[in-house]
């Protein structure tokens, strides 16, 4: 008998187990037990209202009743129809004192109930000012000049609509604010300057970039014009001596590099066009780009009519410079037409690699590319080139956008904020009839 | 000693019955528990699954203007971050509808249309199928899902009246309210009922708003609407919500269609066929031909629509069907913007013109998208859902999960 009521107090302690077991395990109810992410709703809801800067806007006209009926409007449409909300604005305080200060609400509650959650979202006044600082190529070591030539004395080609001079200007407002210097190049006789060692200013000769605004054809010097006139092949080689004396950074921005020497002061003749009515200049033709290069690889001087370039049609930039488009906020068109493609033949036999391509090779040909000359066994670069063989019109975007991807300056954003200029919205949700 | 044995088996008796009755109450409610884990564990991953869908653009990147396969899935527009997505890749998506065939070539066409007088149907062997999501997504046989792609705005559009002029009753109305006072901006096109051999169209816009229903009356004085064929186009904007629709009005008279189908994403080519020569069984032998005039427009930032020149031979044309001597068709070339192919066609005999409408983009015709399994009979589903924004229109994406391992044991 007495092992019967031993039993029946086990079984009194396991119900009273029992019993305080389920007492504690409270399970929640089906809709919590796997509910919508609202705090990802809401963020999201807050992102699509202020898609165009309209949620910026009415929280900063909190008076505006056409706007917060607007907002009130679109929120309760974009919600699903079982999900109910609240809408608060704070100010942030910048100064001292309460952080946070309420400002406005709108809901379609009194009540939220139990399963809900929020999110927040700083919005900005148009007041505030967000401003970029470039970092300077060349900062802080030998170098970072950047020349634009912009002679006066000097006629483009392949620049068709444009004028070097406009070129130029357009350059130096998109590149001078990335150079510790920029200088416009302003005639031939600043050219003959800086080719024989001595700075127009006070900025550093070496490791200087220096952009070709006038297409197909160079700037050439009286002195030059002068002394090469027999051959005329014979400057180009010089600027490759000289850039690779300086490690300068030679940048073609269009067509065939060095196909005309141009001085409308010393090429006065009647002759002494291109033969495509633009007077004040002489054709070089092939010569001038193998002169050039191989002056930079201080090669003996070979008066070489070797054709170097190809017609490859429709390019595209390479996934590098895409990348760097948004960074810079320069965007040229992603389809470009190139018929004057440099080869990769000129590398072996001038001792040129490849720094960057700017466009996707085709074939054996590169449409853009920066080059870099390097000594037989040497690693040290000694001089570049940008060669863009794009068909005419240029558009000086790409030429920016090569030089920036090559030496990729960082950006140093900063955001200049006074008080009264940020707010805090909070969106709350809840599901209807969650208690 | 025979009373102490009886009382030891009734005891041990009492004891064993009440051990099973507890473990069996125990066991229930641990049971519970470890279902409410797993239904709490399937609605986070639903929660990771849509985020890992809506904020990545998937590989190659721009996987929707290509025809070849892809190695990682997402729909995030690639030039933007965020909860912005492309507007072409959902269309690379199998549709959940039937497929349609094409006797012609033997293939079959995803099947993405959303209504009368506009189409979208895409190649099954360029599109990206249920189990390749699930295989990229690394979710095959774990779990099945349906992904969801629904305008936050609907327009309900419908012809109000008889003869000229020509009224339209718009309804706006958003997933959880109607659309009050909300600025529209339209465009009618009509078609040109002229003698041209190939048909052109004139465009109307306008502006408006609805009332505080919801509701809009454009009224159009000098167009029949019974005997002109036209389409409208309804565009609405209020503080970051966005939407698009709309409507297309065939005559009775015209029983043939033309039916653009998409030949390749990667080209933008379409081929644009006669309606008798898509589906399955053939039609009835017949013949019939239809002259076509397509063009594409683009949608501006004010809100209109932007013709672009589609500068082809093809753009105009002539296509017939005839089942004794072979199927005609014909091919364009999109430009390489999301748009709208309008297609305006006549037939042989006086009074058939008819206009049909293709989005290059999913948004770019507030069109709707449903891809994936059917959650219908499954144990448990959980739901997860966002705001997104694809090709500029505000959409809601909805994930429904549920687990295809059972429970195992659980119950």
């Amino acid at each position: 008998m007495i092992r019967t009521i031993e039993v029946l107090f086990v079984i009194i302690i396991l119900s009273g187990a029992f019993i305080a077991v389920s007492y504690f395990t409270v399970l929640p109810s089906p809709r919590e037990v796997s509910p919508i992410n609202l705090r990802r709703l809401s963020f999201t809801t807050l992102q699509m209202l202020d898609s165009n800067y309209d949620l910026s806007r009415a929280a900063f006209e909190t008076d505006n009743s056409t706007v917060w009926g607007g907002l009130q409007v679109a929120l309760s449409a974009s919600l699903p129809a079982d999900v109910i909300y609240n809408l608060t604005v704070y100010d942030v305080n910048d100064g001292e004192g309460q952080l946070y200060n309420y400002i406005t609400s709108i809901s379609n509650t009194e009540s939220l109930g139990v399963t809900n959650d929020l999110s927040t979202y700083k919005v900005a006044s148009s007041n505030v000012t967000f401003n970029v600082t470039p970092e300077k190529i060349g900062e802080g070591s030998n170098g970072g000049t950047l020349y634009i030539l912009n002679c006066s004395d000097a006629n483009g080609w392949w620049i068709t609509g444009y004028t070097a001079q406009s070129l130029a200007q357009d350059l130096y407002n998109l590149l001078s604010p990335y150079f510790v210097n920029t200088l416009m190049i302003q005639n031939t006789s600043q050219l003959y300057q800086i080719l024989n060692g001595t700075p127009i200013q006070t900025e550093t000769l070496q490791n200087a970039v220096i952009i070709n605004t006038f297409g197909e054809a160079v700037p050439i010097p009286t002195t030059y014009a002068t002394l090469y006139s027999s051959d005329y092949a014979e400057y180009p080689y010089l600027l490759g001596q000289k850039v690779r004396s300086y490690n300068w950074t030679w940048a073609s921005i269009v067509g065939y590099p060095l196909y005309y020497v141009s001085n409308t002061e010393y090429f006065t003749g009647s002759s002494d066009h291109n033969g495509w009515g633009i007077f004040g200049m002489k054709q070089v033709s092939q010569p001038g780009i193998n002169a050039f290069l191989q002056g930079l690889d201080s090669q003996t001087y070979q008066n070489s009519p070797t054709g170097v370039t190809s017609d490859v049609g429709v390019v595209t930039f390479t996934n590098q410079a895409i990348d760097l488009f948004n960074y810079y906020g320069i965007y040229p068109s992603s389809y470009q037409t190139s018929t004057r493609a440099l080869s990769n033949s000129i590398l072996q036999s001038n001792n040129l690699t490849i720094g960057l391509n700017i466009f996707n090779p085709v074939g054996n040909y590169n449409p853009g590319t920066i080059y870099n000359h390097k000594s037989t066994g040497s690693t040290n670069i000694t001089g570049s080139l940008l060669a863009l063989g794009l068909t005419r019109t240029p558009d000086i975007r790409v030429t920016c956008v090569s030089l920036l991807s090559y030496y990729q300056p960082r950006l140093y954003a900063s955001e200049y904020t006074s008080e009264g200029t940020s707010r805090i919205v909070i969106l709350q949700l809840g599901l209807v009839g969650s208690g | 000693m025979a009373s102490a044995a009886v009382d030891h088996m009734i005891s041990l008796t009492i004891f064993m019955a009440a051990i099973l009755i507890f473990i069996g109450l125990f066991s229930q409610t641990m049971q519970t528990g470890i279902t409410y884990e797993l239904h709490s564990a399937l609605s986070t991953k639903t929660s990771d699954l849509i985020d890992t869908i809506l904020l990545n653009p998937g590989l190659p990147v721009n996987w929707s203007q290509r025809d070849d396969a892809i190695v990682g899935f997402g729909l995030q527009n690639p030039d933007f971050s965020q909860y912005k997505l492309s507007s072409l890749s959902p269309t690379r998506l199998t549709s959940a509808q039937s497929t349609v065939y094409y006797p012609r070539t033997g293939a079959y066409y995803s099947n993405n249309s959303a209504g009368f007088g506009s189409c979208l149907l895409a190649p099954l062997s360029k599109s990206i199928n249920y189990s390749t999501v699930s295989k990229l997504l690394g979710i095959n046989g774990t779990y099945g899902f349906q992904f969801t792609l629904s305008p936050t705005i609907t327009f309900t559009i419908e012809k109000a009246s008889t003869g000229a002029p020509l009224k339209l009753l718009i309804n706006a109305a958003g997933t959880g309210h109607t659309l009050a006072n909300t600025p529209l901006s339209y465009s009618l096109i009509l078609v040109n009922q002229d003698a041209s051999t190939y048909p052109s169209y004139s465009m109307v816009n306008g502006v408006t708003a609805t009332d505080p229903a919801g509701f809009a009356e454009l009224n159009f004085p000098g167009v029949d609407g019974e005997s002109q064929s036209y389409a409208l186009i309804v565009y609405s904007y209020l503080n970051g919500l966005k939407g698009m629709g709309y409507y297309v009005h065939e005559l009775p008279s015209l029983t043939k269609a033309v039916v653009p189908l998409i030949d390749s994403f990667q080209n933008r080519t379409i081929t644009i066929t006669h309606g008798d020569s898509v589906g399955q069984p053939p039609q009835a032998p017949s013949y019939s031909i239809l002259s076509y005039n397509a063009s594409f427009v683009l949608l501006t930032e004010e809100y209109t629509l932007r013709q672009v020149a589609l500068d082809q031979s093809n753009a105009t044309g002539k296509i017939f069907y005839d089942t004794s001597s072979g199927q005609n068709y014909s091919s364009v070339n999109l430009p390489n913007n999301d748009g709208i192919l309008i297609v305006s066609y006549k037939g042989t005999s006086s009074g058939q013109y008819g206009i049909v409408l293709m989005p290059w983009g999913l948004s770019s015709l507030g069109f709707p998208l449903t891809f994936g399994g059917n959650p219908i009979g499954q144990d448990w589903v959980t739901t997860d859902i966002r705001q997104v924004s694809v090709g500029g229109i505000s959409y809601q994406a909805k994930l429904e999960l549920w687990n295809l391992q059972g429970y195992q044991g659980v119950r």
